[in-house]
C-alpha cells in the first residue's frame, strides 16, 4: 500500500479520532495533539505491515473493514497515550463542557470505555483489544462508569 | 426504585444490563430470552434499563471540529503519513518519483 492509498483510509477518520481524544483530554488543542501523537505512534510501530499490505480501494466493504481495523489500531495507541496524559492534566478546566461534568468526572479509562461502548458501539471483545484490558475489567468499567455517571447526575438533581 | 420485584424476577433482573450490553454468554442469553418470552411483564424492567442506557448515551459528549480545525488536523495527519510511511528509494528514478509525490501532496 502506498502512502497516498493509506491516507485515503485514514483521512476520513480524523473527526472520529478527535471526538475520542476529546473524551480523554477536554481541550481543543490537547485533543488535536493527542490525535497526531496517536497516529504517529501507530505509523512508527506498524510501518512495515502497512507498507506490505495490499490496498483495495474498489470494494466498498473492504474499504470499510480496513478503515475500522485502522481506527481500532489508532485508538489502541490513543487509549494508552491519552489515559496517561489525562491523568497528568486532571486539573484542566472543563467550564466549556459543564453539561458533561458527570462524564468528565470519571476516570479517563472509564470515559474511553463508555465512549467506545455506547457511542461507537464497539463490542466488548473489541474494547478489550483497544484498551488492552481483560474482559472482566472492561465489563467492570462499563458497569461502574454507568453507575457513577447516573449517580452524579442524580446528585445534581437533588441539589 | 422501592417497588417490589417478584422474587422469580431477581436473578434475571441482574442480567438485563449484560443482556443489553451483549456481554451475556450464549447459554445465559438463551435462558434469559426464554424467561422473557414466558414472562411478558418482565419487558417493563428491560425497557426501564434501556431508557437508562439512552440517558447515558446523552451524557457522553460528541465533540465536532470547526471546518478550519478539521482541515488543519487533516493536513497534519497527511504530513505524518507522507513523512513516516516514506519508502526507501532504491534507484534514482524512485527517488525522483518520491520527490514528485511529496511535492504534489504538500
Amino acid at each position: 500500500m502506498t502512502r497516498k492509498e493509506f491516507y485515503q483510509y485514514l483521512g476520513p477518520l480524523s473527526e472520529k479520532l478527535y471526538s475520542f481524544a476529546h473524551a480523554l483530554v477536554p481541550d481543543d488543542l490537547q485533543a488535536e495533539q493527542l490525535v497526531i501523537d496517536s497516529v504517529n505512534a501507530y505509523l512508527l510501530k506498524e510501518r512495515k505491515t502497512l507498507l506490505n499490505r495490499k490496498a483495495d480501494l474498489k470494494n466498498k466493504k473492504n474499504i470499510q473493514l480496513l478503515r475500522r481495523t485502522i481506527l481500532k489500531s489508532v485508538l489502541r495507541y490513543m487509549a494508552d497515550i491519552g489515559c496517561r496524559r489525562a491523568h497528568q492534566l486532571t486539573n484542566m478546566r472543563m467550564n466549556r463542557y459543564s453539561e458533561f461534568t458527570a462524564f468528565y468526572n470519571l476516570e479517563p479509562e472509564a470515559r474511553m470505555v463508555l465512549k467506545l461502548r455506547y457511542e461507537a458501539q464497539f463490542a466488548v471483545e473489541e474494547i478489550e483489544e483497544i484498551m488492552q484490558l481483560a474482559r472482566y475489567q472492561v465489563i467492570e468499567k462499563i458497569h461502574n462508569g454507568r453507575f457513577l455517571i447516573v449517580n452524579d447526575l442524580n446528585k445534581g438533581v437533588e441539589l | 426504585m422501592s417497588e417490589k420485584i417478584p422474587a422469580s424476577f431477581v436473578p434475571y433482573q441482574k442480567k438485563i444490563t449484560p443482556y443489553l450490553d451483549g456481554t451475556l454468554s450464549a447459554n445465559d442469553r438463551s435462558e434469559f430470552e426464554a424467561f422473557v418470552a414466558t414472562h411478558p411483564e418482565f419487558e417493563t424492567y428491560i425497557q426501564k434499563r434501556r431508557e437508562e442506557i439512552n440517558l447515558i448515551k446523552g451524557l457522553i459528549p460528541t465533540v465536532t471540529m470547526g471546518d478550519e480545525s478539521r482541515v488543519e488536523l487533516e493536513n497534519e495527519i497527511r504530513l505524518s503519513v507522507f513523512n513516516l510511511l516514506k519508502p526507501e528509494a532504491r534507484t534514482l528514478w524512485q527517488s525522483v518519483e518520491l520527490k514528485i509525490e511529496d511535492w504534489l501532496n504538500r
